[in-house]
Order: C-alpha cells, then structure tokens, then sequence
C-alpha cells in the first residue's frame, strides 16, 4: 500500500518536476539569447595541443521552432551557409550554389563547431530531471541530466550545471549517441549592454585529447528573419552576406 | 572576357561612387590557388597521329587569384587567372563569375547579373541543371562561370518560384549555356524530400521539363532522383557509314551534328553515411543524349581508315592529322556513354583534423569502360592541400579506353585571406 501510495506521488509530481527543468533550462538559455529571435556574431577558435589551430566565424540567425541558419564568415568558408528546421539540414557550398539537403550524420561529421555555434537554446530541444545540488568550482549549483527530445541534436545527452542563485549556465558535460563524454563545457559570463550574458564557451575535447575550442559571442541582436529566409531555396540569394 | 570584365568593373566602380547609402564597403575574402595536372598520353591511342593537334596529353598549371564577397548591394565572385599548357603560351584573363545584385522585399525578390545557377540534386550527372550545365566529375576544376540573367523569385516558407530569364540579348550561341532562355523553377518542401521541377524553353532544345527529389530516408540515408525530357537536342557523332574518303579527310567535317527527338536524362542515387566518416554514394543514370557505344566503334573504324591514308600518294598527311584531331572532339560530351553507375567510397577525419580521402569509380554500363580516381585533400585554418590520380580504362572498343590519355595526375594548393 505504501509503495502504491509513493509511486502515485511520483507520479503526480512528475509533471512539476518536468515543468521545473524546462523552466530552469528557459532561464538558462536567457544568457545566451538576447531574444528568441536573434543574430549571433560567433568566432570559433580551435587549438591543438595549446596552439591555436583554426579560427572561424559565423553569424548565426536563430528563430523560434528550432530554426536556425549559419552564415560562414571565415574567408577559407566563404559563401557556405547551413539551414537547419529541426531535424532537417542544407547545406550550400559556394562551388555550386545549389541547396543540398544532407542528412542528421552528414551534418554531425561537417565541422563540429557548427553545431556548438548553431544551438543556442537548450529548452527547445531538450527535458529531463535535476538530480541535485553540487558545487562547481566553489559554486552552488544545480546539476540537471537532460536529453534530446529529437533526432538531431548534436549531443543527445547534456548534464548541465546551472548556479543555484541566478540559473547562469556554469558547466555542461555533452555526451554523443553512444553515451561517451564527448566535450566539457564551461561558460564565462559577462555583462554586455547592461546585461548579464554567456561571452564564452570553452569546449574540452574528451575524445580527442589536446583539443580545446573556444567560442566567443562577439554580438548579439534582436533580428527576427522573415520565413522565406529559412526556405532551403532562399540561400542562394545573398541578402545575408554583409 | 570584356563583358564580364566590364560587368565587374562597373560593379566596382558603382561601389566606390558612393552612391550606394547603406553600405558602400567593400566586403571581400581572397583566395589563391595552383592547380597543375600531368596528363599521361595512351602510346597506343589510335588517335596517335592527330593528338599534337589536341590538348590531350599536355600538362596544365593555373594560378588564380580569386576574390569573393560585396561591395555595396553587389556580389562578387573575380577570378584573375594565368594558366599554361605544354607546348602553348602561358595566358592570363580576368573572370568576373559572378557580379550580380539581389533585391526586393517579402515574398517577392528580384535577381540581375551574372550569377551561378547551378540546380538539381546529384552529383556524378545533373539531368534538370538546364541553365548552368556545369560539367561534372573534373579534377580541380575552376570556380563556375555565371549566367547573366534577370529573375523574378517568389518564396513562402516551404516553397518557391523563380522565373529566370538567361542570356538576355542572346539568342543561340556557341555553347547551350550562352543561348537566350526563359526557366521557371520551383521548389517545394514536403517533409523530409525536396521537390525540384524546371521548364526551359530555348531555340537549341525548344521545351525541356524535369523535376527532381531528395529525400533524408534515414539519419544516415539520403536518395536522390532526376528526370529530365527535352523536346530537342543535338550531338555529334561519327560520320554516317559508308563514309566517303572524302569526307573522312576534311577536319570540318571529321563529326556531324545529330538532332534528337524527345531525348530523356534520368538519375537514381543515395548516399550512406556513418559516424567514422565514411560514406558511400552510389548513382546510376542514363543520359539519352550522349553516345552510344556504336558511335565510339565506328569513330575507331573511321580512325584506322584515316590512319591508312597517311603516306598514300595526293592524300597531305595534315589533312589526316587535322581530321582524325578534329574527330576526337566527341569526348567533349557531357557523358561518354549513355548508361553509367558511379559509386564514390569517401572519408573524412571525424576527429576534425582535416583530412579527407576519396575513390570513385565511374562505369560504363554500355561498353564496359571505365574511369576510376583516388584522391586526397588536407585542410588547415587557411590553407588546402589536394592531390589525386585518375585512369582510364576497360574494353578496346569501350570510349573511357578509346580516349587519348591513359590518365593524369592532379594537384591543387589554395590559401585564403
């Protein structure tokens, strides 16, 4: 009877519960984004073995219902532009000029920073539980295990430390398909415009030792793409190039 | 040359008046590049006698300067090029590929200028790409030429129209590409498959329509299709048998010109992927304008009785020459035969350190040629390294063994800034 009795409180709770993550990853996620919708000024920088390798930039223009679209900067990158609409991926190289619609694998093997720079939310794409309290780095945090609520998110399993007093993201350990730690990422903080914002995501390869990326939110601003941009046959068009 | 010199130039120096309000910067990214190929001519080609007359079996080097971005509402794609080819001049020529603007607002936009056009969904063959007919499969090759055209594009959030006309002031030209067309064509997004369609009329080949998909099946599993049918087209071929000996030694005459009704192009393909980095693609088409196997074995015969000729006594051994060199331009044919399968094994370094390999293998499924390559690329913050070989091969009378070189060597370096 006792037992009958607990499980039925678990299972009344667990949509409080449900509700508190997506809530918690929602202000989460108000240190990334200025605005749902959003231009993001990103550089990549990718070193091996302490000695910067490659450096990359990206504009990224987010929307709400998993929208996002890839501007690359870089002048190696030139012309190339990446759409994704939830789980669906283009891809336009400047050689053809033609939108390729590649699928969840092709993109994932594409330059991993594309996906670390494209996905800027965390309460869209993923839910799961918070499984307590831990400190990191001398801070009161909340440890959260969420996982990825569709096919095509870069990491399906994410743990997520977020501050206890403010919900800053602090630290994240993100996990690849077969469930191995994949990167460890820290977030650094600062104030843009008056407000408290992530200015840093440094990635430690667990996979690839020696291998650190940096990824520096050079901009932010409210800019809200009409829908035709985030139509596949829209990106041959150079409206976004400046 | 001038034109597209002068088309970038203008866009330039609109960029630089100042009359541009918004943003009158020059927005551009730089790229060299050194492409050098050494071709290995086949001993034993019954073209012999006519290939110094041919660019077959001469090596080749470009150096490129090539310069992408906007100034002001202008996109631009410059190429500057110095190229040489054994036993020729070296030359230089400036490219304008692409100078073009795009504008308007909503749902309605607008193109004018000189702008790729690339279309459809394949990779080893592109049935619906009816107004850029990029050649495929090259090793290395240089940055695609535009077509100067004005569109009108309409979008919603899963589809579109555009309506292009290409080539403006042009009726027929030389080459199909330059020809003055009309295109409408459309996409549409259902689900997860991509719907291409595309009609062209042209005085070359009148009315052509094709549609294409693509389609993620899988996480791991994309496939692809395009079908295209034309009203009319033309290609060469052998002289009709019997020939006169006559017409076998004038160079001018050396092929004639085929005109086809109702011809079809169509391709089936899928890639596979997996999380090592490797992926397989496989295609299979058919290309009802390229030709047939009983082309190629009549060009041999019709080669080996030029060839007899030579010595024979009022017959200029440069009038044989020129006709069996002039005849070698059927392996200027977009496809070699009309029934091919690619399959193309491919890797790239999942740990991101930029390497990449390639093996493709392009098979004859008519006479049983074929052209394989194995290549290799690596890729730093700047710089690219490329490099790779390529050979013919198969049956005597098959066009991939038929064709003068037996293969060829290529290599590329390019660094941006």
């Amino acid at each position: 009877m006792f037992r009958t009795l607990l499980a039925a409180a678990a299972l009344l709770a667990l949509p409080a519960w449900a509700a508190d993550v997506k809530a918690l990853l929602k202000e989460a996620d108000s240190y990334r984004l200025i605005d749902q919708s959003s231009r993001v000024d990103t550089e990549v920088r990718v070193f091996k073995r302490g000695k910067l390798d490659k450096t990359r930039l990206y504009a990224v223009y987010v929307k709400p219902g998993r929208r996002s679209l890839v501007v690359f900067r870089s002048p190696s990158e030139r012309g190339q532009k990446m759409l994704m609409l939830g789980d669906d991926f283009w891809l336009v190289m400047p050689a053809s000029q033609r939108p390729l619609r590649i699928t969840p694998m092709q993109k994932l093997l594409g330059d991993a920073s594309t996906g670390d720079v494209a996905s800027m939310t965390w309460a869209e794409d993923y839910d799961g539980r918070v499984e307590g309290e831990v400190l990191v780095d001398g801070v009161p945090c909340l440890k959260l295990d969420i996982t990825g609520q569709r096919k095509g998110v870069s990491y399906p399993r994410i743990v997520l430390y977020l501050a206890k007093s403010d919900r800053r993201p602090v630290q994240a350990e993100l996990y690849v398909a077969s469930d191995k730690l994949a990167k460890e990422a820290a977030f650094k903080i600062g104030v843009v415009d008056g407000r408290r914002l992530v200015t840093e995501m440094t990635l430690v390869d667990r996979l690839q030792q020696d291998r650190r990326t940096e990824v520096h939110y050079l901009a932010r601003s409210r800019k809200a793409l009409s829908d035709e941009y985030y139509n596949p046959a829209f990106l041959v068009r150079a409206d976004l190039d400046n | 040359m001038s034109r597209t010199a002068l088309l970038a130039g203008a866009a330039l120096s609109l960029a630089a008046s100042g009359a541009l309000a918004e943003d009158a910067l020059l927005d551009l990214s730089y790229k060299t590049r050194f492409v050098g190929e050494d071709r290995h001519l086949r001993d034993d080609s019954v073209f012999g006698p006519g290939l110094p007359l041919t660019s077959f079996g001469r090596d080749r080097a470009r150096l490129e300067g090539e310069a992408r971005g906007k100034a002001g509402p202008i996109s631009l794609l410059v190429t500057a090029r110095q190229s040489a080819r054994e036993g020729e001049r070296a030359e230089g020529e400036l490219v304008a590929n692409e100078a073009y603007s795009n504008f308007g607002a909503g749902a309605n936009r607008y193109t004018a200028g000189k702008k790729i056009l690339s279309g459809d969904v394949g990779f080893g063959f592109r049935p619906i790409d009816v107004l850029q007919r990029e050649q495929r499969l090259q090793a290395l090759p240089p940055a695609l030429e535009g077509i100067p055209h004005l569109a009108w594009e309409h979008y919603s959030a899963d589809s579109a129209w555009t309506l292009v006309w290409a080539n403006p002031t042009h009726e027929r030209r030389d080459e199909p590409r330059d020809d003055g067309s009309f295109a409408l064509r459309h996409y549409s997004r259902w689900d997860k498959t991509d719907l291409h369609g595309v009609a062209r009329i042209s005085s070359r080949y009148k009315l052509e329509t094709g549609a294409a998909t693509s389609t993620v099946a899988h996480e791991s599993l994309e496939l692809h299709s395009s079908f295209l049918v034309q009203r009319r087209d033309e290609r060469r071929a052998p002289l009709a048998e019997p020939a006169a000996t006559a017409d076998l030694l004038a160079p001018d005459r050396a092929l004639r010109t085929v005109t086809l009704d109702n011809p079809r192009k169509l391709l089936l393909g899928g890639t596979w992927t997996v999380e090592s980095g490797w992926s397989l693609l496989a295609e299979a088409w058919y290309d009802g304008t390229a030709p047939t196997a009983e082309d190629w074995r009549t060009l041999a015969q019709q080669t080996e009785r030029r060839r007899a000729l030579i010595g024979t006594p009022g017959v200029p051994d440069a009038a044989v020459n020129g006709s069996i060199a002039a005849s070698t331009r059927l392996f200027e044919a977009q496809n070699l035969t009309r029934r091919s399968a690619l399959g193309r094994l491919a890797w790239t370094d999942p740990a991101a350190g930029g390497w990449s390999a390639s093996l493709d293998w392009l098979h004859s499924l008519e006479d049983g040629g074929w052209a394989a390559t194995a290549a290799m690329g690596w890729e730093a913050d700047r710089l690219r390294l490329d490099a790779g070989l390529r050979r013919y091969g198969g049956k005597p009378d098959s066009a991939y063994r038929l064709l003068p070189e037996r293969g060829l060597l290529f290599f590329g370096v390019s660094l941006a800034f």
